[in-house]
């Protein structure tokens, strides 16, 4: 009873965590439209950038979200606008295939910058465990837990209340009818992309003090990311949410009482099923909205 | 137009010269990583080879004759065999060295078993290399079977002696990462383990891609798992310990199998003060007893004073015993030619303990060294310092794992 507490609770934190990466890619996924396999890699950079504020400057990695958070906005942007902007109107292929460029590219980037390396950001504080009850769980992962229900309430409140939210839920829902409201479409895609990566930017801020950074690090997230994402049912933050919770706890959960090396083989297979039972994902639109 | 024949002449006279210099030295093909993602350890493996190159050369070659390296650079196994043919019917080698990774062996060696060329490996530690059947081929260095062993033999002849019980009331668990690497090396250990009839009560493969080992973490704790034996590369490795900390987890010792606990970056991104007393068994390192492996300090210097840095890993200094070994078989040899290498080979007769690893030599039918066996090491303060066997020993071995 004790295990399956403890494990539980593990598979939520672990849960909270991939919300986060998540939630920036539904973002992406569910307004451009576009699937951007360099999410793992925009992690990556910035944890490289946390480490080094930290080396360097020895700055608090929770204090470098701030700027983490700037930068990878900036860096989804252009993204947006010099890579998949041109091949917006091309064949949603070529689109994968430009966000597999990237993620190659950076991969090999880090790799010829910092070398096979492990680096470490070193808050050993943020590695205590917090006992409750009997349970543990580190202060770090407590952060990233609140964290990420404030950041799926805070996009949810700005999709619904204010005037550019309710423009980019207006070009998700239908591009061309936006456009005759006025919408500047190009440039929602060019926040929304920002946006996405954005969240990215505050991931690499609050899991740098748990994982070492290494150039394949975002390959160790980026699946699971997309069995959430879809999942969730693409476009809905609440559901992205929910989704990273289940796979957590069945990643934990699967880990123990099946084989450590087997809980990719249940969380597929959850996935399958719902792939097969409700295409649209758990939470989806129904059939149109895709 | 005269001194135009005479610079014709004096060019043509030198080229031809230059057949008959060649003729003095041998050919030695050098077949390592020397870029791409393996290029690091390949370069260090390739050192000590080059160092046993430049010290037998000054002691006067082979016979008589220099040797003189020809470089391949193998960076995945295609390119090994592209290397390793153009080293036998390009440059026709006598014989190649190489090559620290089992994949780029396994292909470079079947060029030159084909090709009758003698292929040294001083690296490679995947049993299937020498369990071909080939002719040519000999290696050594231990193989991951050896490391297998010695890991589980460790438990029942340093963990158990130290902690005053019997081997068989430890409870002792495998654990590895899920691709080829760890698949071997824990099938080997859960052999040997069933042979000495010790008490292994989980086994859990993982993926080394994961990002959360607390559920195998919590299985280790509540099977009340004693001794740990872990096969792993270095993200994996240092998840393991850290987790192992915040989940209250203290077993009475944890081996690893070299791979990510050897790395200096592990000890430091887990803290040296929660790698204290992790085990480890890897090719011979630095802080070994002189004693027991003579030449390895005189091999330091010689080191340093020609890269003007300290050795990266053990790599080198296995590649220059090797060499040095197989060396000394091409001068008993009466000619370079496949067969008479390999009788040369076969006698090869070097005992335990007189050479700078500290392994002997002495080579089976199927090319391997049967005297390789690699040491146990400890973490102890920030460093990696032999523990077992005791002739080997710089310092005691410690029980326990991480601050008590």
């Amino acid at each position: 009873m004790d295990v399956l507490v403890q494990l539980i609770l593990n598979g939520i934190m672990l849960g909270a965590m991939y919300a986060i990466i998540s939630v920036g890619l539904t973002l992406i996924f569910g307004i451009v439209r576009v699937v951007n396999f360099a999410h793992g890699e925009f992690l990556m950079v910035g944890m490289y950038a946390v480490y080094l504020l930290s080396h360097h400057f020895g700055l608090h990695p929770y204090v470098s979200a701030v700027p983490m958070v700037l930068m990878l906005f900036a860096i989804g942007a252009l993204v947006q606008r010099f890579i998949i902007q041109p091949l917006l109107g091309a064949d949603e292929h070529i689109q994968i295939f430009a966000t597999v460029g990237l993620s190659t590219a950076l991969i090999n980037l880090a790799l010829l910058i910092f070398g096979a390396d492990l680096y470490s950001v070193q808050e050993p504080g943020l590695r205590k465990p917090l006992s409750i009850g009997g349970y543990t769980v580190l202060y770090a992962q407590v952060v990233i837990f609140v964290s990420a229900l404030v950041l799926v309430a805070g996009l949810h409140l700005f999709m619904q209340k204010t005037p550019l939210g309710r423009a980019i839920r207006a070009t998700a829902q239908n591009r061309n009818a936006a456009q005759l409201m006025g919408v500047r479409v190009d440039r929602i895609y060019v926040i929304a992309f920002g946006l996405g990566a954005a969240c990215v930017g505050l991931a690499s801020a609050l899991i740098s003090p748990l994982f070492p950074v290494t150039p394949t690090i975002g390959t160790y997230f980026v699946l699971t990311a997309f069995v959430v994402v879809v999942l969730g049912g693409m476009r809905s933050m609440y559901g992205a949410f929910l989704g990273a919770m289940i796979i957590g706890i069945v990643d934990s959960l699967s880990g123990y009482y099946i084989a450590p090396d087997l809980k990719e083989v249940v969380y597929f297979a959850i996935f399958i099923l719902i792939l097969i039972f409700k295409p649209t994902g758990l939470f989806g639109f129904g059939r149109g909205t895709e | 137009m005269k001194v135009l024949i005479k610079a014709a002449l004096a060019a043509g006279l030198a080229l031809s010269a230059a057949p008959s210099f060649a003729q003095d030295t041998i050919k030695i093909g050098a077949l390592y990583p020397f870029s791409g993602g393996l290029a690091l350890l390949g370069d260090e493996s390739f050192r000590g080879l080059e160092i046993a190159v430049e010290e037998r050369n000054a002691a006067g070659g082979i016979n008589g004759r220099k040797l003189e390296i020809v470089r391949g650079d193998a960076v995945d196994p295609n390119q090994a065999v592209g290397e390793a043919r153009r080293l036998t019917s390009v440059d026709k080698v006598s014989v190649i060295f190489g090559t620290y990774s089992s994949s780029l062996s396994l292909a470079a060696t079947q060029v030159a078993e084909l090709a009758g060329v003698p292929y040294f490996e001083l690296g490679a530690v995947s049993d299937p290399i020498t369990e071909r059947g080939f002719k040519n081929v000999y290696r050594t260095n231990p193989t991951a079977r050896m490391f297998a062993n010695r890991m589980v033999s460790a438990v029942a002849e340093a963990v158990a002696p130290a902690l005053g019980v019997d081997p068989k009331s430890l409870k002792i668990a495998i654990i590895h990462e899920d691709s080829l690497y760890g698949q071997t090396v824990a099938g080997y250990q859960q052999a040997r383990a069933k042979e000495m009839g010790l008490n292994v009560v989980e086994t859990l493969p993982y993926s080394a891609k994961s990002v959360d080992l607390t559920p195998v973490i919590l299985r280790l704790k509540s099977a009340g798992v004693d001794v740990v034996l872990q096969t792993s590369y270095q993200n994996d490795t240092v998840l393991f310990f850290r987790q192992m900390k915040e989940q209250g987890f203290k077993p009475k010792a944890v081996m690893g199998a070299g791979g990510g606990y050897s790395l200096r970056d592990t000890m430091q991104a887990v803290g040296a003060e929660n790698m204290e007393g992790a085990l480890n068994v890897d090719f011979t390192q630095f802080r070994t007893n002189p004693k027991a492996a003579p030449g390895i300090d005189e091999f330091v210097k010689k080191y340093e004073a020609k890269y003007g840095m300290a050795p990266r890993s053990g790599h080198s200094l296995t590649n220059y015993m090797g060499a040095k070994v197989f060396f000394d078989a091409m001068a008993a040899a009466k000619d370079l030619s496949g067969p008479a290498i390999r009788e040369a080979v076969m006698a090869v007769d070097v005992p335990e303990g007189t050479t700078a690893t500290g392994w002997g030599a002495k080579f089976d039918e199927s090319g391997q060294n049967v005297r390789a066996t690699p040491f146990l090491m400890q973490w102890q303060g920030g460093e990696l310092v032999t523990v077992f066997p005791p002739e080997a020993a710089v310092a005691e071995m410690k029980t326990g794992v991480g601050a008590q």
